[in-house]
């Protein structure tokens, strides 16, 4: 079990001796059950922080935006962050380590265990308590989760909540971290890539429907490249208006610029733009989830990413973000990688 | 009667070897469908997947990439990371339920005139039962 008294005590010794610069962790606000991501700087703050079911937000990606500020600084301060990270969090950091995109010094990693358990789906709890208020979520005893509501506490069994990428989680315990919180007992998953499996039994056409039917709901607000981890292009090929343009572009540059895909949300402009954000994440999602959470229509936009996760393992033998060392899944081959496609 | 449907396609041909092989069989006289927009890249491992999507996109029937057998390419690895990438496009094309015989994969040197036609030849044949492509096209009138 993760103590939090623990948790606390390390993020308090960090920002003591100022051996980080701040800590990214979870928080949870005045009359709320659900966890926030905090920010804090004082040694005084380190009360506020908490761990519970609720805490499923990818805190890697606020490292990006970390980044672009320290590269905007004039005197930028070399000390680590610290993060909390879970083991689906502290994939997204070896991913970003092996595209050189930080470097190990850049972060201190406070690795916290999900233990046999993982966090919940906000709207698979809210369905099953069928619109009664909940005070708090915590873990319960077997990865069961312990759920408060106004009319008194209720054991819910993990089936019923967990959230969709922690039932098919490989990395439960941090596979990188600095300091870890928790049992370190590895579990391990049948079939990770059930969900994927599920669209790929499916007949062509009925596929085409389903993904037609999905896709179609799109209104392309672009949650989902916010909240990934692994979006951190500063010009995206999937939305013109981010070109960056000052007043120094020349005609030539701008007419460089091609307009791959129109922002408008119809079916064939939304097949490329997710098309184009799956292929983006081939060998670089880690499964956080977090994009299908973000999204505000309810696209299983996992599906996508683990279609590729499965492809990387099964076609070329590739586990992403374990090992910090291995190249990128497309900018590495071997001799015999399967070629029986090609005439 | 109605006009016998011409698919249109997109040819990414590498410039070592495909697009060699492709002017072997133009200058040797050799008879193929004039259905295929030839577009010459300097490597099939240059073509990133945004190419291909974008295809489909603008109205392409069917996209052909080819390049240098593995082993012959002009810089040595850039067919293998091709085979890579191009293994993952064509499996999420067909995962979202688009007719994988629409987009083809090809290894033509640039001595294969003759394989080149029949690939061309092949792929029309393929493509003209299944008719235009529409799920990917994007609105005509933009």
């Amino acid at each position: 079990m993760v103590k939090i008294e623990d948790l606390r005590a390390e993020a308090q010794r960090l920002l003591k001796g100022g051996t980080v610069k701040y800590i990214i962790g979870y928080e949870r606000p005045a009359g709320s059950w659900k966890a926030n991501p905090v920010f804090l700087k004082n040694p005084e703050e380190t009360d506020r922080l908490v761990w519970d079911p609720t805490c499923y937000h990818n805190l890697v990606r606020f490292l990006i935006d970390e980044k672009r500020r320290k590269a905007k600084s004039k005197e930028p301060d070399p000390r680590p962050v610290g993060v909390v990270v879970k083991g689906c969090d502290s994939r997204a950091v070896v991913v970003l380590l092996q595209e050189k995109f930080i470097s190990r010094l850049d972060v201190y990693l406070i690795g916290v265990s999900c233990e046999a358990s993982g966090v919940i789906d906000e709207r698979k709890l809210e369905r099953k308590l069928a619109g009664k208020k909940v005070r708090g979520v915590a873990f319960g005893p077997a990865g069961s989760f312990t759920v408060t509501t106004d009319d008194g506490t209720v054991e819910v069994p993990a089936a019923e909540v967990l959230a969709d990428r922690c039932r098919d989680c490989i990395a439960n315990v941090p596979v990188v971290s600095d300091h870890l919180l928790g049992d370190k007992t590895k579990r391990t998953v049948a079939k990770p890539f059930q969900a994927a499996e599920k669209v790929e039994a499916m007949a062509p056409d009925a596929r085409w429907s389903f993904w037609e039917e999905q896709l179609g709901k799109c209104i392309r607000c672009y949650a989902c490249r916010s909240a990934c981890p692994m979006c951190y292009c500063d010009e995206c090929v999937a939305d013109s208006i981010c070109y960056a343009v000052t007043p120094d572009t020349t005609a030539e540059e701008k007419a460089q610029k091609i307009k791959w895909v129109e922002r408008s949300p119809v079916d064939s402009e939304n097949f490329f733009y997710h098309f184009v954000r799956a292929i983006h994440l081939a060998g670089r999602c880690i499964d956080c989830g977090e994009c299908e959470r973000a999204c505000p229509v309810g696209i299983p936009l996992r599906l996508l990413n683990k279609k590729l996760e499965k492809d990387a393992k099964e076609l070329f033998g590739y586990d992403v973000g374990l090992d910090a060392d291995q190249p990128a899944l497309i900018s590495c081959f071997r001799d015999d990688d399967p070629g029986d496609f090609i005439r | 009667m109605a006009e016998e449907f011409e698919p249109r396609i997109v040819a990414f041909l590498c410039k070592w070897c495909s697009s060699a092989g492709s002017d072997l069989a133009g200058v040797s006289r050799m008879e193929y469908p004039a259905n295929v927009t030839p577009i010459q890249v300097m490597c099939s491992g240059s073509v990133s997947p945004l190419y291909i999507f974008s295809s489909f996109n603008r109205g392409a029937d069917g996209v052909l990439v080819s390049g240098c057998h593995p082993g012959d390419c002009h810089y040595i690895k850039g067919n293998y990371y091709a085979r890579r990438k191009l293994a993952l496009t064509k499996n999420l094309l067909a995962y979202m339920g688009f007719e994988p015989a629409r987009f083809q994969i090809s290894w033509v040197s640039a001595a294969e005139g003759q394989k080149y036609t029949q690939i061309i030849k092949d792929f029309v044949r393929e493509l003209k039962p299944l008719g235009p492509q529409t799920k990917l096209r994007r609105n005509g009138s933009w």
